[in-house]
């Protein structure tokens, strides 16, 4: 990865800040948890991939709405970010996977 | 011989220099976990350390984002910092503390939420 | 009816690409159909969760729309493969559906 990419990243990544403290205070809390709870999980796509800018369009709209994060997604918040990445395999799941491969098969 | 001196291959070696780089500006509370998260996590890697390498990204993404929130690291890691780990690298145990994440996920938010309603 | 979230597990995603497949439209229209149905507790968020994961498996196009109030909202339509992982699931719908009320007219 160049410096540029980094720089870039980081510009991109405090754009994606800005659009999450600009949320009411009960979607920005939500928000703030599920992240924290989807980078403990770690869906490989998580960092770059668009499903935390996806999250933050989801709210946008339930705010124009004048809906109420509790609402929109209900109070098992846990079983919201599950649903979100049902199917996406995580860093853990990919390890799990290189500790199984034949010895000498795995790459280097 | 300890870990670090096992390592070969430039490109990993850069990759873990970077990690120190990014360890070196978060807070001293957050450097401790990182060294006991590191701790838990390198004797579970294969010789080049490179399948653990996501799984250290994560962790470290995890630690500057809570950082840069203003949070404890107590708060976000819990005192369990070895089930912590395990968890990190799927497999036994896993399961359970995911369970936990989740269980915590919902109470804060439920507390937090409480709050703010007055 | 209380209670069917366990129940309409699995069922709920074929029953959004039928809503999809009828006409192009978006994540709250999609809620407003189920619950008119008399699926009252499908929550916003459960409709967006399994709209992600039908935008990832390529079972949807998706066009961004302005919308009169707010953001502009993502409308989804099916592509080739949604239509055939929505005669899938009308296939196995018919064969558990016919083989549960075999069941139940074979109680004595």
């Amino acid at each position: 990865m160049s410096i540029h990419d980094i720089i870039e990243g980081k510009k991109q990544w405090r754009a994606h800040l800005a659009r999450v403290k600009a949320l009411p205070p009960d979607y920005r809390i939500v928000y703030k948890e599920m992240q924290k709870y989807l980078f403990k999980v770690g869906p490989v796509d998580l960092p770059d991939g668009p499903l935390l800018p996806g999250i933050v369009d989801f709210f946008e709209e339930g705010v124009a709405a004048g809906k109420g994060v509790v609402e929109l997604i209900g109070t098992d918040v846990a079983a919201f970010c599950d649903g979100l990445i049902e199917g996406s395999p995580t860093y853990a799941d990919l390890y799990q996977e290189s500790l199984s491969e034949k010895p000498g098969t795995a790459e280097r | 011989m300890n870990f670090w001196e096992t390592i070969t291959g430039s490109d990993i070696t850069r990759e873990w220099k970077a990690f120190e780089t990014r360890a070196a500006t978060l807070p001293d509370d957050y450097r401790v976990a990182w060294e006991q998260i590191k701790g838990h996590l390198l004797p579970r890697a294969d010789f080049t350390g490179r399948n653990l390498m996501p799984i250290l990204d994560a962790a470290m993404g995890l630690l500057e984002q809570a950082a840069a929130d203003g949070q404890r690291v107590g708060e976000v890691l819990g005192d369990d910092i070895a089930g912590f780990a395990a968890a990190l690298a799927g497999g036994e145990g896993a399961r359970t503390y995911r369970d936990r994440w989740r269980e915590q996920l919902n109470r804060n938010v439920a507390r937090r939420l409480s709050r703010l309603g007055g | 009816m209380d209670d069917l979230t366990e129940m309409l597990k699995g069922t709920l995603e074929g029953c959004v690409l039928e809503i999809i497949g009828s006409e192009e439209t978006y994540g709250y229209a999609i809620t407003r159909r189920l619950n008119d149905l008399g699926f009252a507790d499908v929550i916003e968020g459960t409709v967006y969760t399994i709209l992600l994961r039908l935008e990832r498996n390529g079972l949807v196009q998706v066009t961004k729309r302005p919308s009169e109030v707010g953001p502009p909202r993502k409308f989804y339509a099916l592509n080739e493969a949604g239509r055939d992982e929505l005669a899938k699931f009308w296939a196995k719908w018919q064969y558990v559906s016919t083989r549960i009320d075999r069941l139940k007219e074979g109680r004595r």
